[in-house]
């Protein structure tokens, strides 16, 4: 039987896939890119879960061996940044293309070809 | 006295941040400061260099004094610092070109983009943890996303778009590959990694999952077939001296990371499966490139597909799993960075003095600027791997390796490729000597470089001995992992 937390997250990031590969609107395709990103942290944080412990802050009464893996905490952190970074970038970008292009509609945003 | 090696990853940090503060005071000084810091980088590569080749002990970078793998650790050895010191002198080199090349605003920013993207490249060269690699690759990919969109035409944000969509889905598909080896062995450090492989401590099904998709990840950065569409585009669109930087090492680190995490985990059961995986799809690359290149229109966009072609030959030495192939493969990488840095240089500066590169903007470039078009010919001369050239010595090892490693079709395949290559290229050589007319255009200094590099490529193709000496080197740092293993002193492990 597979953890549940396991099957939300792979499947938030199938559907952020699914998003990516089908959809024609390009701020559709950066959603999808972003809900992946949180699949993917979301797995990375489900990993380090230990049934039963609390979060890995040491103070009174939490001993190390209450806390749950603080690594992929510190993994998830810095993903989160990047990600945000990454979509800041994407969507500044997709601006520009409106600018120049006048649409959205990736089928439409063909100048380089050959 | 070791540590000083640090520098190369807090030196382009520190400078970028003081670009800011610069053009406050002063615009013009910009440029002048981008060539005086990659000119540092440089000196303290070479040095880096040096160290590591006189004393034949990797130099070991522990973050905040931390042993691994508790910490973070840099581990410089022969084949980082043989690229370290390429990437800088290369990225001095862009610098230099950079000043006659860009003059799109605002300056600032793209000096501060230059020396991170730098930085991407250094840390993802000599980083030895695997999260800590993914930081690096993603610095690396966001200022490449953004210097390709620099130009701010339509083409060039279309460009950039493409680019960030794939990297977006190859940095996510690689992470779930770090998450997926760390949740089964509990560590990121790769000498620990590849302890624990080389003992079986690793479930074959996990680690052959967590690798496929670390390869699928890294294959974006790296121009692999399937995934490199958007280089293509990237290349055209992007600034001339931006295109040199991603040809000639922001594609070697994807490779590099790429090779070094296959051979971490050699040991790992099916691991063949995944090599032969990477083996088709480099060849499908280098095939599918040298076709396309045949048909363009436009040189910088030839040069780029021809570019993809050679990133999979390197990729094809990598996934063949001998000792011959790896050292072919880093033979390549080098000579490839070389002989790239050169055309896409000597291209894009033909672009800004005849204002295009359009094969027509070629015609008559023998008379009209000969000096230019005698770095671009060796150039091209030397990527069709003709002998007394450098690229003949890796390419010849490289067909050789395939061929003792038993892949007969794999190396004819990439044969017909190069007959292929040699197609476009000649036509390009014809079109530049021997057609069409033009008055003299007066070439700067910037061509002293260029003939300089053209006069390496042809050094390297007579004297390939010495240089094959120290690429053995690098290429068994990447192929013994027990060495590795053993120069990297794990906290709590008895040796």
């Amino acid at each position: 039987m597979i953890s549940a937390y396991y099957f939300g997250a792979i499947s938030l990031v199938l559907i952020g896939l699914y998003a990516v590969l089908v959809k024609k609107n390009l701020l559709k395709i950066l959603i999808g890119l972003s809900i992946m990103e949180t699949g993917v942290n979301l797995l990375l944080i489900s990993i380090g879960y230990v049934s039963g412990r609390s979060a890995p802050i040491l103070s009174e009464g939490i001993t190390p061996s209450q806390a749950v893996d603080p690594i992929p905490q510190a993994l998830v952190l810095t993903a989160i940044v990047i990600g945000v970074a990454t979509t800041a970038m994407a969507l500044s970008v997709a601006i520009i293309l409106y600018e120049k292009y006048r649409t959205l509609n990736i089928e439409e945003i063909r100048r380089l070809r050959g | 006295m070791s540590q000083v090696a640090s520098l190369l990853i807090a030196l382009p940090l520190i400078s970028a941040f003081f670009v800011p503060v610069l053009k406050q005071i002063k615009k013009s000084l910009i440029f002048p400061y981008l060539t005086l810091i990659t000119l540092l980088q440089t000196g303290i590569a070479g040095w880096v260099f040096y160290e590591v080749y006189t004393t034949g002990k990797p130099i070991l970078i522990y973050a905040g004094g931390w042993r691994p793998p508790v910490g973070i650790n840099l581990y410089i050895g022969p084949f980082a610092a043989l690229f370290i010191l390429i990437i800088a002198i290369v990225s001095f080199l862009t610098s230099l070109f950079s000043m006659r090349m860009v003059k799109v605003e605002p300056i600032d920013k793209y000096a501060m983009l230059f020396l991170l993207l730098m930085l991407g490249a250094t840390g993802m060269i000599a980083t030895g943890d695997i999260f800590n690699l993914f930081v690096f690759m993603e610095i690396t990919a966001i200022t490449a996303y953004a210097l390709t969109a620099y130009n701010k035409t339509g083409e060039a944000a279309e460009a950039s778009m493409k680019y960030m969509i794939l990297g977006g889905i190859g940095s996510s598909f690689f992470l779930i590959g770090v998450a997926l080896i760390y949740g089964v062995t509990g560590t990121l450090n790769m000498a620990q990694l590849a302890e624990f492989a080389s003992a079986g401590k690793i479930m074959p099904v996990v680690a052959q999952v967590g690798l496929s998709l670390i390869i699928f990840g890294l294959a974006v950065e790296a121009e692999l077939f399937p995934l490199n569409a958007w280089a293509p585009d990237a290349y055209q669109a992007a600034p001339h001296p931006i295109t040199v930087m991603f040809s000639a090492f922001v594609v070697k680190a994807g490779l590099y990371a790429m090779a070094r995490i296959l051979y971490l985990l050699q040991k790992v059961n099916g691991w063949d499966s995944v090599l032969k995986l990477l083996l088709i799809m480099a060849t499908l690359t280098v095939i599918f490139a040298e076709l396309s290149a045949l048909r363009q229109k436009d040189v910088k966009r030839m040069i780029a597909y021809s570019s993809i072609g050679q990133v999979g030959l390197i990729a094809l030495a990598f996934s063949l799993g001998t000792q011959a192939g790896v050292d072919a493969g880093v033979f390549h990488m080098l000579n490839h960075a070389i002989v790239k840095t050169m055309m896409f240089l000597g291209v894009g500066y033909v672009g800004v003095m005849v204002g295009g590169t359009r094969i027509e903007d070629f015609r008559g470039l023998g008379k009209r600027m000969p000096l230019t078009a005698l770095s671009l010919s060796v150039g091209a001369i030397s990527t069709v791997g003709v002998p007394l050239f450098n690229v003949f010595w890796s390419k010849f090892r490289i067909i050789v390796a395939t061929i003792q490693a038993g892949f007969v079709w794999p190396a004819v395949l990439v044969l017909f490729a190069s007959v292929v290559e040699a197609v476009y290229y000649f036509r390009l050589l014809h079109v530049m000597w021997f057609a069409g007319e033009g008055e003299r255009i007066k070439e700067g200094w910037i061509v002293v470089f260029l003939l300089l590099l053209a006069l390496i490529i042809v050094g390297i193709g007579i004297y390939p001995t010495p240089v094959w000496e120290i690429v053995k080197r690098a290429g068994s740092d990447i192929f013994a992992v027990k060495v590795y293993i053993n120069n990297v002193p794990l906290l709590g492990v008895v040796q």
